[in-house]
């Protein structure tokens, strides 16, 4: 099951952007220090930036600065298992959208995933 | 491959996305059109919750202000505030948010919104150090304290504000601070109720002039209005601090001196006239009341100083100033503008005041001969009036030229007169 709410940290990481491309929500992938390195074809349609500009940027200062806070930056920081939904609302592309988050962080794996579906 | 228009697209969105100001556009209810990801990182703790999309709402509690303001707004377009300061949030959490408004059309709106927290902070620590400053310098003899409301009168008074000012504290009750002030020539006073907005907007707003006694005498007087604070209500009122002193040091009379008189004849120099009229101009209008430009010009000055040298001419302009001074009010400014140029407001005054005051200076200064030491010269001035209540949308720069024009007729039809501009005079 590859869907939203079901889709592994595992899955995530072992699935090639093909695939990950083909999903229906946004995935963002993030090193551990915030850096880009997965930004699927579906969050680069939403957000409205094709992804060579997001890949290797830091997430939360230049493209996502409204998850710059305590909602979902800090818990990435603070906490060493995440696997939580939280209703949201981005700024995409200057619009306030209301989007269901999933945050996905596993101790031992060094990626990250945020899941945004709207 | 993207297009040149997608690439281009997708640039500004990078640039909004990673601005560090806050940014919204928003409907004429408040209703949230877009809103860069900075924005939605400051009203987010404002709201307490994920789900902002109404602008009045998240600002209810904090700036219920800005609706009012909003609406208030009358012109179709334009800047509604500027560095509109919002406190948000209560105690170590609390924030320090810069707001200005635009206006676009009847619906569409855009703010800026910039967390200026620390420049708050680093505001009243100069504050404080400014005061302490100020009364090193200065000597003072006497502190007064009062206490203001939200919109600027008194409500409450200590007996160093007795002692300082002699009023009884039911005539200082309920009155506004700002109706103790005795302006004179030499001190540009804030416009009433600008102290207040500076200071609620700032923190704090230091002003000094010449303050009123009960006696009907008046003092200097160095005036601290700072906001009250109290966490819990931000806009709970205002401390008003006023220094009694009486030993101005010479450096900083004369500083005063040097930035504000003509150093030859003592009367105020260009900056201070150009100050000082466009606050009694804004004054003026925002009372319906006229305001009169005399300006006036020496007839013939270059014969005095070709004929007898230019000490000669240096006395004639002190005499000139000297003169014009002394038949002038109080409350009126008198200038020199350059050369053997000067120029008189005066506040409230119409044309025909205007008119009248100009004929009187004219007769002050043909009526007697000047004393230049080895000679007695007669001395005449030619004269250009124009009043708010003859051309009531004009700016400052306007009145002058009006004067000017007025005088420029003054010198074609003879001299040694008064003609005044009268709108429909424009073509003739």
């Amino acid at each position: 099951m590859h869907s939203f709410e079901a889709i592994s940290l595992d899955a995530l990481d072992t699935m090639g952007t093909e695939q990950l491309d083909t999903l229906p929500f946004g995935v963002v992938g993030l090193t551990s220090e915030g850096l880009v390195e997965i930004y699927n074809a579906t969050e680069e349609r939403l957000a409205g930036l094709p992804r060579e500009g997001v890949i290797g940027t830091h997430y939360f200062s230049v493209t996502a600065q409204c998850m710059n806070n305590f909602m979902v930056a800090q818990r990435f920081e603070d906490e060493a298992e995440i696997d939580a939904v939280i209703d949201y609302v981005l700024t995409l592309r200057m619009r306030p959208t209301p989007v269901r988050l999933r945050l996905l962080k596993a101790s031992g794996k060094e990626r990250h995933f945020i899941l945004i579906q709207r | 491959m993207t297009s040149e228009l997608e690439a281009e697209n997708a640039a500004l969105l990078q640039f909004l996305y990673a601005c560090p100001a806050g940014l919204i556009e928003f409907s004429a209810s408040g209703g949230i059109g877009m809103v860069n990801p900075a924005a939605m990182n400051l009203l987010l703790p404002i709201a307490g919750r994920p789900f902002v999309t109404n602008l009045f709402e998240v600002m209810e509690g904090c700036a219920p202000e800005l609706r009012n303001m909003i609406q208030r707004f009358e012109p179709a377009h334009g800047a509604i505030c500027d560095g509109h300061r919002i406190v948000t949030g209560r105690g170590d959490r609390s924030l320090v948010l810069a707001c200005s408004i635009v206006k676009l059309t009847q619906e569409r709106y855009i703010t800026t919104l910039t967390d200026v927290s620390e420049q708050v902070a680093r505001e009243r620590r100069l504050k404080q150090a400014e005061a302490w400053f100020a009364s090193l310098l200065d000597g003072v003899d006497d502190v007064a304290v009062l206490s203001l409301d939200a919109n600027g009168c008194i409500d409450a008074v200590t007996g160093s504000a007795l002692r300082q000012t002699g009023f009884a504290e039911t005539e200082l009750l309920g009155r506004r601070f700002e109706a103790f002030d005795r302006p004179d020539r030499a001190s540009a006073m804030p416009l009433p109720g600008e102290a207040i907005a500076i200071a609620r907007r700032d923190g704090w707003h230091l002003h000094e002039g010449w303050h009123a006694r009960a006696d009907g005498g008046r003092y200097w007087c160095q005036r601290l209005v700072a906001v009250r604070d109290h966490a819990e209500a931000p806009s709970a009122g205002f401390t008003l601090v006023m220094r009694a002193v009486t030993r101005q040091g010479k450096d900083a009379a004369d500083l005063r001196r040097m930035l504000t008189r003509d150093h030859l004849t003592g009367a105020s120099n260009r900056a201070h006239f150009f100050e000082a009229a466009e606050r009694q101009r804004v004054r003026s209008l925002q009372g319906g009341e006229s305001m009169a430009v005399i300006v006036l010009d020496v007839d013939h000055f270059k014969r005095v100083n070709d004929g007898y040298g230019h000490a000669a001419g240096d006395t004639v302009l002190r005499e000139v100033a000297r003169r014009c001074e002394a038949e002038l009010r109080p409350e009126d400014i008198f200038a020199r503008l350059g050369g053997e140029e000067f120029v008189a407001l005066l506040p409230s005054a119409t044309l025909e005041m205007a008119v009248v005051a100009a004929d009187r200076l004219r007769m002050s200064l043909a009526g007697k001969t000047i004393d230049c030491g080895e000679a007695q010269l007669s001395i005449t001035a030619s004269f250009g009036c124009s009043t708010l209540d003859a051309a009531p949308a004009a700016t400052l720069a306007e009145l002058l030229a009006a004067a000017d024009a007025a005088l420029y007729q003054a010198k074609r039809s003879g001299r040694n007169r008064v003609v005044s501009f009268k709108a429909d005079q424009v073509a003739a």
